[in-house]
């Protein structure tokens, strides 16, 4: 972004929700029935890598569950994202069997190597990392996830490859 | 069905919880995060209480645990109780000076320096979001999990859906919540931040400010008849009442000198 451009640029980094498209996830997708309001926002969170706040009000206002409550569940489910995500995510499982077999090594490794703290995003965008309980593999621990990849019984050299992949971008 | 609670016998009928056959039957079970009017949720788990239904004894939470089959109940055993002391103890810790639990505490013995203390002014007990759901106008909820959760408004913003009818401050037992009216303002503050910020009505007969401006079409909605019409916005209970009064005094009664007027 050229130094000359005005501020609120930064602000505006938020997607412009398309409401066709939401119509689309709610009503034809899912049928408006709001039963399946975790999976609207499951889709809605696939779009655009977190749950924008005019996408969750339409939803709310679609299906007539209450804001609170979707923000309630949004806020419960660690899975759930308010704010805007990097265009990758990493995710290392640091459930008791990958925490044994020495996942928060590779979480230190990726705080220093991408100066990013768990959960949070670089400042380019491009990567989040996100350290998460259990996704389910624990016989091949310790697992990381790229992208909805998973890579079992990783270590540091599977995330130098993901970084190395990403840089290059 | 046989219920024996603390030695004695008592009448139940299946499905009843334990807390309200104990209620029904005069035995105290300390509660904070139970309302009548509310759904049990058990977040404060104080009510615990031990249940031997024949497979030797458990301890449960009272307020949402229904007796189906034979069971012995413990309300007050020593194991209970130092189960209540530690949860007072915890609870403590996120609420210093909360004078519900230091009672409590004097109760069950519990030693409040203990665990260091990490002061958030808020049990978890959930109260004030149920209360909201049901009453309110689904404004509060619980945010986060776990020891995480806190009491908050969509997206943390003051809201656009409270009604600011004050059911969260009224019942809320650590008294975090807090109603305040100023300014021709009311405004609702949790834990210190607002909550949320109502115009009061000001009475067109008397001029004293008595209830938030609202947009009633909800409420009318949730009353069920369409066909009612909106409460008389403009002018306060105590000047209805007493304009009411005269009305009838006018109509039914024949005028009289009191040979005080004035």
């Amino acid at each position: 972004m050229a130094a000359s451009e005005p501020a609120t640029e930064i602000i505006c980094q938020e997607p412009e929700v398309d409401f066709m498209l939401l119509d689309r996830i709610i009503n034809e997708d899912f049928g408006g029935n709001r039963e399946t309001m975790i999976m609207m926002m499951q889709a809605i969170q696939h779009e655009y890598r977190f749950l924008p706040e005019p996408a969750l009000r339409y939803l709310s206002q679609s299906i007539g569950v209450p804001l609170t409550k979707i923000y309630e569940v949004a806020t419960f489910y660690a899975s759930f994202s308010l704010i805007p995500k990097g265009k990758h995510i990493l995710q290392i499982c640091t459930g008791t069997a990958c925490h044994l077999r020495g996942s928060h090594r590779m979480v230190e490794h990726m705080i220093e190597k991408m100066s990013v703290s768990p959960g949070g995003t670089t400042e380019d965008m491009k990567l989040t990392l996100e350290v998460v309980n259990c996704v389910g593999a624990c016989a091949v621990a310790p697992v990381v996830v790229e992208d909805e990849k998973y890579y079992p019984k990783a270590d540091i050299s599977t995330l130098d490859k993901f970084i190395e992949r990403i840089n290059a971008e | 069905m046989k219920i024996i609670m603390d030695g004695n016998e008592v009448a139940a009928t299946s499905g009843q919880t334990i807390l309200e056959v104990a209620r029904a039957n005069g035995v105290r079970i300390p509660t904070l995060c139970h309302n009548d009017a509310l759904e049990p949720a058990a977040m404060c788990r104080l009510c615990t209480v031990e249940v031997d239904e024949g497979r030797g004894p458990r301890l449960v939470t009272a307020c949402n645990y229904p007796l189906r089959r034979d069971a012995q109940v413990f309300t007050n055993s020593e194991r209970v109780r130092a189960g209540r002391k530690l949860i007072i103890e915890m609870l403590y810790t996120r609420c210093r000076g909360s004078e519900l639990l230091e009672e409590l505490g004097r109760e069950y013995g519990a030693d409040f320096t203990r665990f260091a203390p990490n002061d958030k002014q808020c049990i978890m007990c959930g109260l004030c979001a149920r209360v909201c759901e049901r009453v309110g106008g689904k404004t509060l909820t619980l945010s986060g999990r776990g020891v995480e959760i806190t009491v908050a408004t969509a997206f943390d913003r003051a809201s656009e859906f409270c009604i600011a009818c004050g059911a969260c401050a009224r019942i809320c037992p650590v008294q975090t919540i807090k109603m305040i009216d100023e300014d021709g303002e009311r405004r609702i503050l949790v834990q210190g931040r607002e909550a949320s910020r109502v115009k009061l009505i000001e009475c067109v007969s008397c001029g004293k400010r008595f209830g938030p401006v609202l947009d009633l079409k909800e409420i009318n909605e949730r009353a069920g008849d369409s066909k009612v019409p909106p409460p008389n916005q403009g002018v306060c209970p105590e000047c209805s009442r007493r304009n009411l009064a005269a009305r009838m005094a006018e109509r039914h009664f024949e005028q009289f000198e009191t040979g005080e007027e004035g």
